[in-house]
């Protein structure tokens, strides 16, 4: 009965009478042609012998009922895999923006909190100067200690410089899009070292103050990358990088353009695409770098030179 | 027509409701889907040759989702579940498209 029921299911297609030609393909050939399942055919064949047309009443109740519930069932899997797929996304889609909304947020609240300590800075240092302004030593102590918090960066100065733009090639699309992902690199894209060459060589061609993307960098300062974000004193800065340098301009220029990291931005433009120029300052504002916190080191008792 | 009428109920049912699926079944619902569609188009295509039979359709229906889901299982725990995925997927899916073929046929004599 099996081989009857089959060649019913098969009708329309080949007849299958003795060893088929592609015997050895069977499987193929059944998921290709034997597509109903079998039991339908058996069940009709059974059905046909057993008892005659025009079924009783009880199981056509049944028989009613039964697929309706089967396909009901069908259509509750399909509306559930579909709901779970468009809420896996959405909350994907969800979880992202807040991340991006608490990036941001954060940003704010630090960008804040470094102007009320830059206020406080100020308020400290006015406060000194009325104190050191008293007497002859105290205005010596003064300018001395002015001229050191200008050198170590923690107050603002003003002068004549250079300022170097650095940019990535046109073409590459911009790093916000994706700054932390990873994937490939672009050739084109300027990298923490080249922040760091230009930085070097600035220092190297005399600068006496230099800040990127208008953080003064200090002697603590690290310019770092994550992912393919250039960071300035883990702070993400973006291109183009605007490195400004206070220094005796036309000398800083001179040196820094001769000079290795100068020559070597060159080759980069050059051969990448690289955005390099260099550019005197008639005057350049520099903001205070931050104060760097001395965690072993202590102020010497009794030392004041 | 009630038929069809019982699978768009279901779909809305579905997506309304939104059942919660436990985390480790959660995988096998779209292989589950593909599964019973071809239990559908079988029992489609055996209504319109007339050998249509209850039984046959929610035993099929109920073991076809079954045997997908335990081969994709067997699959994550061998390592190869996405490739069986894809297995059963395209053997379902060749199934699917031959039996609407034959519906196609049966209903537009085309």
């Amino acid at each position: 009965m099996r081989t009857a029921a089959a060649q019913t299911a098969q009708a329309g297609s080949e007849a299958s009478s003795g060893r088929r030609v592609d015997a050895s393909m069977s499987l193929l050939v059944d998921v290709m042609t034997d597509t109903l399942d079998r039991s339908y055919a058996e069940r009709a064949a059974r059905a046909g012998r057993g008892r005659p047309a025009g079924p009783a009443r009880g199981p056509r109740r049944r028989q009613r009922a039964a697929p309706l519930l089967g396909i009901l069932a069908v259509g509750v899997l399909t509306g559930t895999a579909v709901a779970q797929v468009r809420d896996r996304s959405s909350a994907d889609q969800g979880l992202r923006g807040e991340l991006a909304t608490e990036v941001a947020q954060r940003t704010r609240d630090s960008d804040a909190l470094a102007r009320r300590a830059a206020e406080l800075r100020d308020d400290v240092a006015a406060v000194r100067e009325r104190a050191l302004g008293a007497d002859a030593a105290g205005r010596a102590a003064s300018e001395r200690l002015a001229a050191l918090a200008a050198a170590a960066a923690t107050t603002a100065v003003r002068g004549p410089g250079v300022v170097v733009t650095l940019d990535d090639a046109p073409g590459d699309d911009p790093v916000g899009a994706q700054p932390l992902s990873g994937g490939t690199v672009p050739e084109g894209r300027v990298r923490d070292a080249d922040v760091q060459d230009v930085v070097n060589g600035l220092w190297a061609a005399g600068a006496e103050a230099v800040a990127v993307d208008g953080q003064r960098l200090t002697a603590l300062s690290a310019i770092r990358s994550a992912g393919e974000a250039v960071l300035v004193d883990l702070r993400p800065v973006s291109p183009p990088y605007v490195v400004e340098a206070v220094g005796d301009a036309s000398r800083l220029e001179v040196r820094f353009v001769d000079g290795p990291s100068g020559r070597r931005l060159t080759t980069l433009t050059s051969l990448y695409g690289i955005g390099f120029d260099v550019a005197r300052a008639e005057q350049l504002d520099l903001p205070a770098g931050g104060t760097p916190d001395l965690r072993a080191a202590s102020p010497a008792p009794g030392g004041s030179s | 027509m009630i038929p069809a009428l019982a699978l768009v109920v279901g779909v809305v049912l579905g997506l309304v409701l939104e059942p919660t699926v436990p985390a480790a079944l959660q995988p096998y619902l779209p292989i589950a889907v593909v599964a019973a569609l071809d239990a559908v188009f079988g029992a489609v295509r055996a209504q319109l040759e007339g050998i249509f039979d209850d039984k046959v359709f929610v035993v099929s229906f109920v073991s076809n989702v079954l045997v997908a889901g335990l081969v994709v299982f067997l699959g994550d725990q061998l390592g190869v579940g996405g490739q069986l995925s894809t297995g059963v997927v395209v053997v379902l899916g060749i199934r699917i498209f031959s039996n609407a073929a034959a519906i196609r046929r049966r209903v537009f004599s085309a």
